[in-house]
């Protein structure tokens, strides 16, 4: 009977709710100055200049694309000169078997191709998708982050979190209201 | 943006450019003098006029890249209705605006036309089918026409647009930027088919016999490639001498070098592909252009074009941090323009000097003097009026201003840029 009483769930952070996109925005310089780590804002647009006030770099995304793009181009020249000039030799109108000139659009093909898959795929790593599961779906006025509501999520994982400096923090960003967040 | 915020920074563009104008007027007078004394002393080898013709015409075609790149940067800025380019567009516009004094700079070739390009020797048209063929633009008659209209038309098209953009720093009305878009829908159309024939006749015509539909577009790549180092420069050293130190945020340089890199790709997509093309049908009345340009040094000049003209600044500018790191930019756009000079060289020197590339005191003479003469004249345009277009409609929106309440005005140039 009493078991029914105890809270099994984990407090993961706060949430705190903005009404216009600049105000999200400066809530993020504040926290990106307050030297916080784990935490993300979430609205229903991008927003222009939020990269930099919550101090993100450069995405790691075109490391995946060159590198994927450069096997790409090399795997396209050893197939054309393995198949045309190495396994079953083709001589056409007097060319050699193998040059990079007549090899390089398909090479080139190659290369966009691969290169794409790794942007797709990059991004998808980078942000350990797929999830089908976040806890921040089960607080019923995040819904919102798709429609007009601006919001910015801290997680008491940060090493700079704490309950009472956190939520004043947020508190002084002037937001509209803060919310637990359990799991 | 409202005008009140900042004064108008003509004044100070007036000291830096006449210091700079000393520097050209220096350059332009060395490189008349080295002109004339290289040409003269290299005379015995067919005559001044030809030693002289076609390095004042390699230098000619380059510096012309810069009056019709800028012609082409200030079209499609109206023609995407661009908001970024607003900062850097006055600049363009006096690029552009370049085109009567390219006019004055090819009156030499004017003059040598019969003693630089081999078709006008040939005596009886009919008996050459190539010349032939071409007729009647390869005739004296409508090469000479042609020639002059294109200077006519470009300097209607860019006095045009520069007109309606200084009549728009007056009362800030939006009829100018309406009206520059007239000019920039058929302006689109005379910079494209006049930069077609312009590469055609002076340079292409070089060797009549040879055809290629890739040509136009392939010095208009390599024109617009250059004009974006190009203008990256001269928009950082206005920055940094202050005419242009509000104007020009970490977005205007990211979208140029941005631009310069996409150029990088074009080129290379169209030089190879002209390549390719004449490489895979292996006719002799095409394949005969690239022979010639693979005897002596003239090879090392065509891998240098395909290493430096692309893969370096392609690997170099990969990253956006380059595109924005000064170390990595500048000694870029240098780089470009030296490659553009290799591809002037390589388009236009093998006819002289058929066992390989050079660089004699003539070729040098005529760049640094037209080089001269059209920074002299560029700086006084840039002189005498506003330096960045004052009250374009986009011109808040080119400096990241997005919000427009209380709170977050001017938020995002300030901060982008520390």
């Amino acid at each position: 009977m009493a078991d029914s009483n105890i809270d099994y769930t984990v407090k993961l952070g706060l949430l705190a709710e903005y009404a216009t996109p600049a105000e999200l925005m400066q809530a993020a310089e504040k926290f990106r100055e307050a030297g916080y780590r784990r935490w993300d804002v979430y609205s229903p647009f991008p927003i222009h200049g939020m990269d930099d006030a919550m101090g993100l770099g450069n995405s790691k995304v075109g490391w995946f694309t060159f590198c994927c793009g450069a096997s790409g181009y090399t795997l396209g020249m050893i197939m054309i000169w393995w198949m045309n000039a190495h396994d079953y030799a083709i001589g056409v109108g007097g060319k050699p078997l193998f040059s990079p000139i007549f090899s390089f659009p398909v090479a080139y093909e190659c290369t966009i191709l691969l290169g794409a898959f790794g942007s797709l795929g990059g991004m998808f790593i980078l942000n350990k998708l797929p999830r089908h599961y976040n806890p921040l779906f089960k607080v019923e006025r995040f819904s919102r982050a798709t429609h007009d509501g601006f919001f910015l999520f801290v997680e008491t994982s940060d090493p700079k979190y704490s309950d009472i400096e956190t939520r004043k923090l947020l508190e002084s960003t002037g937001t509209r209201q803060i919310e637990e967040v359990r799991d | 943006m409202d005008s009140h915020s900042h004064p108008a920074p003509t004044a100070d563009v007036a000291t830096v450019a006449a210091r700079w104008s000393k520097k050209a007027v220096v350059v332009a007078g060395v490189g008349a003098v080295l002109a004339v004394v290289g040409g003269l002393s290299a005379a015995k080898d067919g005559g001044f006029g030809k030693q002289f013709g076609f390095s004042y015409l390699q230098a000619f075609m380059f510096f012309l890249s810069l009056c019709l790149g800028g012609l082409f940067l200030t079209v499609v800025h109206h023609l995407f209705d661009a908001a970024w380019s607003v900062p850097v567009r006055r600049l363009n516009e006096h690029l552009a605006c370049l085109a009567p004094v390219m006019f004055v700079l090819f009156i030499p070739i004017l003059i040598l036309a019969k003693q630089i390009y081999p078709w006008m020797q040939i005596a009886d048209p009919a008996s050459d089918a190539a010349l032939h063929a071409k007729s009647p633009l390869f005739t004296p008659g409508g090469w000479y026409g042609v020639s002059i209209l294109l200077f006519v038309l470009w300097t209607f098209v860019s006095f045009q647009l520069r007109r309606n953009s200084l009549n728009q720093d007056k009362d800030g009305a939006a009829i100018h930027t309406q009206n520059m878009r007239v000019h920039a829908a058929y302006g689109i159309f005379i910079f494209a088919l006049g930069l077609t024939f312009a590469a055609i006749l002076w340079m292409k015509g070089l060797e009549h016999q040879w055809f290629s539909t890739m040509y136009g577009v392939y010095y208009f790549a390599g024109s617009v490639w250059t004009t974006l180092a190009t203008l990256y420069v001269i928009s950082l050293a206005l920055k940094k001498a202050g005419p242009l130190a509000l104007v020009m945020q970490r977005n205007q340089f990211h979208d140029i070098a941005k631009l310069f890199y996409a150029f990088t790709v074009f080129y290379a997509y169209i030089h190879f592909s002209q390549y390719f093309i004449i490489w895979n049908g292996g006719m002799p009345e095409e394949t005969f252009y690239y022979v010639q340009r693979e005897q002596g040094s003239w090879w090392g000049i065509g891998m240098l074009i395909v290493f430096g003209h692309f893969l370096i600044p392609f690997l170099a500018f990969a990253r956006i941090d380059a595109k924005l790191n000064i170390a990595v930019a500048i000694p870029v756009c240098v780089w470009a323009w030296m490659m553009h000079y290799c591809d002037m060289s390589f388009n236009v020197m093998p006819i002289l000097r058929p066992k390989g590339f050079e660089l004699t005191i003539t070729d040098l003479g005529c760049w640094l003097f037209i080089g001269g003469v059209v920074a002299i004249a560029w700086l006084r345009s840039l002189a005498s009026h506003p330096v960045y277009p004052l009250k374009d409609p986009r011109l808040g929106e080119a400096l990241g201003i997005h919000f427009h309440d209380e709170g977050d005005a001017g938020h995002a140039p300030a901060k982008a840029s520390k």
